[in-house]
């Protein structure tokens, strides 16, 4: 056994780790002290997930030691991390939904007999939950429960289980303000009782907030860890993406004429769907409405119901040199002008396995542009589609014939929002557009969203994100379990909307 | 009242080979293997069982097991296919069944077993019990594999829903990833499924031809593995509700001869067919109700790979 | 649980995903996969009593040397190459169409009313039997088609059961009024010289391969060029997206199951009209699933499935022989394309991924 540094809880020593030709970490050093929180913070892509990826045994590296407590440990897939007492939470939850909190976390812990120790384990979890103040149904379907919940349901699983050392992945980006702060508390409260927490954010504000150490990664290389304080804002956006950067909001200068105008939008609740009721709001030309609120209260039901993809009950929309479209399909919509991004871009928005071509000339064939019935143009070498890839910055395009699954996430929206926009839109309904990118390339797409309105289009954004609609709003609407519950002019006060969002 | 009691002993007979099945696609389908071969597996347990019987000599216990466990070995090589290959599911399925009628028809010619009869399983004898009026006949005088198939149905509930590993399947069906993350394997788990639900689908098999028919012919399943997948849609992969469904169907097919045998006249062609006519408009009740598409298994026909980027 | 002794020890065998293969080397690929099925086979073969030199020569001499068998094989090819054109169009819009044989039963019987009751004059007899075996076909499709689009009723299993539905009425049809009045076998009467297809003036080639050949031109245009062609892929590629940009899915998968169903009812009518010359009960057995193995050999691209038809035809007309002379029954066929089709399954997995050794 090599002894290594003793008073680590965890070394993470020139740990390497590669795709093919691309490098996701290199050469990075990590070191986690014992009840200690410890941010990772970094870009889309720069290492942070595949770090943690690597210590909970999801990814082998190619080089590099880590040890536990001064041994030096292998990490040979997820039942390794878990017997170190390593447990990590899923940004996306890794529950079955269908069974019960109590079945999800008999799951994880490797009992001889899951029926005759189910009483056991409800006793333990349930001491447990006391212990740190936590508050759950254990009998009810997950998928039941709330965002909030189901994560309480992830932590206890890690918990139960042993774990010492846990690492969170973007645990509050499905959470409230509120949410957030409660669990915060409890991520304190852990590492006070000798836990090592690493929180794996893109959130400034919560890791120098919240945590003991900040550790930044950029493209793949581990560039600093720093005490929180030390450094103000600038400089560490400037440690993060390499370069000092900030967005200011930029109001509309006119709005022009009403150009849709929603009325008393109805939508029965089904089983896996947010009702509707009685949406009420227009959108004039130049304008972006913005609709601020916690996902899941019916942003995505109004969003497809306004494309012609939901089927609503009652209400109408009135579209301006149209009338009335409330029974047009979405062919129909698209033609008078509609765009639509979708926020779960992979699923809705793209075809992975067609090509770059196909994915952005897929809007203009359907219009009847690039060839006839008879014959669709050769895609590959086209110069419109060359040109859109130039002027949107969609790098990582080597040859149009490429699939589109290979994008990256920031690249695949730009590709997204350039084929929308290859007409002129007159209203673009944009969900969540800025999910998972980062800095920069949310940037980007906020300039375009911007410059749609400036050229004259109804801009319609829902976003989870606060700040995204603080940002490029100019008038803001509270969507709340499937009601618009308030309105506010921009500039609107942040803490009033945040309010509103959670009553 | 006579021809009620006849029917009804019947019912147990065409009853006990769909529940066998089902069983078998059930616990297939809920670790999240998508089973099309199901005709394939039946066929395969069909010839096996009466192979045995042919060759080896008037075992009819033996030739069963030898059915269900002939079902599990081209159930292996399904599994191999789909978890560890990774091949589509439904192209796997097909197939597995087109493999399957070209080996049965293949194999049977170069043993010579086709066109053979046998003695094969008769109804057991309970004695005192089979002369109880009414009940008797419907309840005690039937083969052991009626008896058998309520015991293999409490024994996988058990399995299912009161065991780790049942747990881990059924959870594995739901979502893979989640079962990794927990350590455990989801390949192995869902090739045990596999592996578990074509016994049941071969000794479904073996029934048609060591109980029913005691004869072995080209095709002899005759679609029937189509029906059990319908069933199995019916049943929204849930036990009670298979054996429910196998009853139902059991009730259909025992009910269609009595037909002509009390002066219903339908054209011979017409009474054949209707299984599968039955079969179809289950389906579309099925469909009728939407909590049937809820229940499917949500990975169902998804392979799984860890080492993915996405 | 692992033991902390075999923490330190690392092994085992791991997957990545590959780069994408260039096609030619995912040529190279299928070739030795579709070789490796048709090795396994003639091992079975071989040990089901046929020698090697047997097989040889049934499989390949026979047919390169003999002008007849050659003529044959192009014969059989024809409703191989229909049948898996009516697999490859639904298969495009990711209907599985798996009631190919119910949908030519349909056809043939739709062309065979034609010609047994003289319907129309008898030039046009023939075009008005294709046309009738093509809506014959789309008849049988219908309900599933409807079930599929209205209720997502699983259309795999629908169709299915509709193959069986379709041959108890065939056989209501051959046993019943329908049976040959002067031999009282169990097919219809003979068609006259007016409705089976005219040759072509070679061997018994007829016009079959030449509907075949127009048909392979006719949908490797609508794939390949055609804006509906484009509708399809992305539909293929996804559904949720095809939605989204406007697509109308549901009146793709009506026109594709449309087109399919007619395509299949054509193949009932190639067999009928142009090998059997009688409506009988036993030759559609295999076609339709045939058709889906072909097509999904060939990747569901028409010139692929005009080529791998003759691989399959090849196979048929060896078999045949196989049949007659050393007793292998004829299902022999269907297991070897099962086979074959497995191999190349199997290989698509060496195309994606990569095996990494560790030990």
């Amino acid at each position: 056994m090599v002894k290594i540094n003793q008073n680590y809880k965890i070394k993470m020593e020139k740990i390497t780790k590669s795709f093919g030709d691309f490098l996701a970490l290199d050469d990075v050093t990590f070191n986690l002290d014992h009840g200690e929180v410890h941010s990772l913070l970094g870009e889309n892509g720069a290492g942070k997930s595949s770090l943690m990826n690597v210590l909970s045994g999801i990814y082998a590296p190619d080089h590099g030691a880590i040890s536990i407590d001064g041994k030096v440990v292998k990490i040979n897939g997820p039942s390794d991390a878990r017997f170190l007492g390593i447990g990590m939470v899923h940004q996306h939850f890794r529950l079955v939904k269908s069974f019960n909190a109590l079945d999800n976390i008999a799951l994880t812990i490797n009992q001889t007999s899951y029926y005759s120790e189910k009483d056991n384990l409800r006793h333990k979890i349930l001491k447990k939950m006391d212990e740190i103040g936590f508050d759950l149904d254990l009998d009810s379907p997950v998928g039941l429960l709330s965002v909030a919940e189901q994560q309480r349901v992830e932590i206890l699983k890690v918990l139960i289980a042993g774990a010492s050392i846990i690492i969170l992945d973007e645990p509050t980006a499905v959470l409230t303000d509120e949410e957030a702060k409660g669990f915060f508390k409890i991520i304190r409260f852990l590492a006070s009782s000798g836990t090592s927490v690493v929180l794996v954010t893109h959130k400034l504000k919560e890791a120098k907030e919240f945590s003991d150490k900040i550790s930044v990664l950029r493209n793949g290389k581990l560039v600093d860890t720093i005490i929180p304080g030390k450094l103000d804002d600038e400089a560490l956006i400037k440690l993060i993406v390499g370069e000092v950067f900030a967005e200011k909001p930029q109001l509309s200068k006119n709005f022009g004429e009403e150009k849709i105008v929603i009325s008393d939008l109805n939508l029965h609740r089904s089983n896996h769907a947010m009702g509707l009721t009685n949406i009420n709001f227009k959108i004039h030309e130049g304008e972006i409405y913005g609709i601020a609120g916690v996902g899941g209260n019916g942003q995505a039901e109004l969003s497809t119901v306004l494309m012609g993809l939901t089927k609503l009950n009652s209400g109408s929309i009135k579209l301006a040199g149209y009338g009335d479209i409330t029974k047009f399909r979405t062919d129909q919509r698209r033609k008078c002008g509609l765009v639509f991004i979708p926020a779960d871009r992979q699923k809705y928005a793209l075809a992975g396995e067609l090509s770059v071509a196909d994915n952005y000339a897929v809007a203009s064939i359907l219009r009847g542009d690039l060839g006839s019935w008879m014959g669709v143009k050769k895609l590959g070498k086209q110069q419109s589609i060359l040109e859109a890839i130039a002027e949107f910055n969609i790098y990582g395009v080597q040859r149009l014939n490429q699939n589109a699954a290979l994008l990256s996430g920031g690249n695949a929206q730009k590709l997204v929002i350039a084929r929308e926009f290859s007409s002129k839109p007159s209203v673009v309904i944009a969900h969540s557009p800025s999910r998972g990118l980062d800095l920069k390339a949310a940037a980007f797409v906020h300039k375009q969203l911007l410059t749609a309105r400036d050229g004259g289009a109804a801009v319609l954004l829902l976003s989870e994100d606060l700040d995204e609609i603080m940002l490029l709003s100019d008038t803001i609407g509270v969507i709340n379990r499937g009601r618009i519950t308030a309105e506010f002019s921009s500039p609107a006060d942040r803490q009033i909307i945040g309010k509103a969002m959670v009553n | 009242m006579d021809f009620l009691i006849y029917w009804l002993s019947n019912v147990p007979g065409f009853a006990t080979p769909f529940a066998l099945g089902v069983l078998g696609m059930i616990i297939c389908e809920r670790s999240g293997v998508l089973n099309l071969g199901a005709e394939g597996f039946v066929l395969v347990g069909a010839m096996s069982g009466a192979g045995v019987l042919i060759s080896v000599g008037d075992l009819p216990l033996f030739a069963l097991v030898i059915a269900g466990l002939s079902g599990s070995l081209f159930g292996l090589l399904f599994g191999f296919l789909v978890t560890i290959l990774r091949v589509n599911q439904v192209i796997a399925g097909l197939i597995m069944v087109f493999l399957a009628q070209g080996l049965t028809s293949l194999l049977s010619r170069n043993m010579d077993w086709v066109n053979k009869p046998f003695e094969g399983l008769s109804k057991l004898n309970t004695g005192i019990f089979s002369e109880i009026p009414i009940i008797g006949p419907i309840i005690f005088q039937q083969d052991l594999l009626v008896y058998c198939t309520l015991l293999f149905y409490w024994v996988a509930f058990y399995f299912l829903y009161r065991t780790s590993i049942g747990l881990r399947l059924r959870a594995v069906g739901e979502n893979p990833e989640a079962v990794d993350a927990a350590g455990g394997d989801v390949i192995l788990l869902r090739l045990l499924a596999v592996i578990i639900g074509t016994f049941f689908l071969g000794l479904a098999g073996g029934y048609f031809t060591v109980v029913v028919s005691k004869i072995w012919v080209d095709g002899i399943s005759g679609g029937r593995g189509w029906i059990i997948i319908a069933l199995v849609i019916f049943a929204r992969w849930q036990l009670s509700r298979a054996l429910l469904g196998a009853v139902i169907f059991g009730c259909i097919e025992a009910l269609i001869p009595r037909l002509a045998a009390i002066g219903f006249q339908l054209p011979q062609y017409f009474v054949l067919m209707m299984p599968y006519a039955i079969t179809l408009l289950v389906m579309v009740w099925s469909n009728l109700n939407p909590k049937n598409i809820k229940a499917t298994p949500s990975s169902l026909g998804r392979p799984f790979l860890r080492e993915e980027r996405h | 649980m692992s033991s902390a002794s075999n923490i330190n020890k690392r092994k085992g065998v791991k997957l990545e995903v590959r780069d994408p293969m260039s096609f030619a080397n995912k040529f190279i690929v299928l070739i030795l996969s579709i070789f490796t099925g048709l090795f396994i086979s003639f091992v079975i073969l071989i040990l089901s009593g046929v020698s090697g030199s047997a097989l040889w020569k049934e499989f390949v001499v026979y047919i390169v040397t003999s002008e007849k068998n050659l003529s044959s094989v192009l014969i059989q090819a024809s409703p191989f190459v229909v049948a898996g054109l009516a697999a490859a169009v639904a298969f495009r819009a990711r209907f599985w169409n798996i009631g190919i044989e119910g949908q030519m039963i349909f056809g043939a019987i739709a062309a065979t009313y034609i010609a047994i009751n003289d319907v129309g004059p008898e030039p046009t007899r023939l075009l008005l039997m294709f046309i009738a075996a093509g809506f014959g076909g789309v008849f049988w499709i219908l309900l599933p088609a409807f079930l599929k689009i209205k209720l997502d009723v699983n259309e795999i299993i629908s169709t299915l059961l509709m193959n069986y539905i379709a041959f108890n009425f065939l056989l209501h049809l051959l046993y019943g009024s329908w049976r040959d009045p002067s031999t009282g076998f169990p097919n219809s009467e003979q068609y006259d010289v007016s409705e089976i297809l005219p040759l072509l003036g070679w061997q018994s080639l007829n016009f079959s391969s030449v509907i075949a050949v127009l048909l392979v031109i006719i949908l490797f245009w609508l794939f390949m060029s055609s804006r509906f062609g484009f509708v399809l892929n992305v539909l293929h590629a996804s559904s949720d997206m095809a939605r989204y940009t406007g697509i109308r899915v549901s009146l793709v998968i009506l026109i594709v199951t449309i087109v399919s169903g007619f395509l299949s009812g054509i193949c009932g009518f190639l067999v009928s009209a142009g090998i059997e010359s009688r409506m009988t009960q036993s030759f559609f057995i295999g076609f339709g699933f045939s058709g889906i193995l072909i097509s999904f050999l060939a990747r569901d691209n028409p010139i692929g499935i005009l080529v791998v038809s003759l691989l399959f035809a090849t196979l048929v007309i060896g078999g045949q022989s196989l049949q007659v002379f050393y007793q292998i029954p004829f299902a022999m066929v269907q297991l070897m394309q099962a086979i074959i089709v497995m191999c190349v399954a199997s290989s698509e997995f060496f195309i994606r991924y990569r095996l990494i050794f560790s030990f």
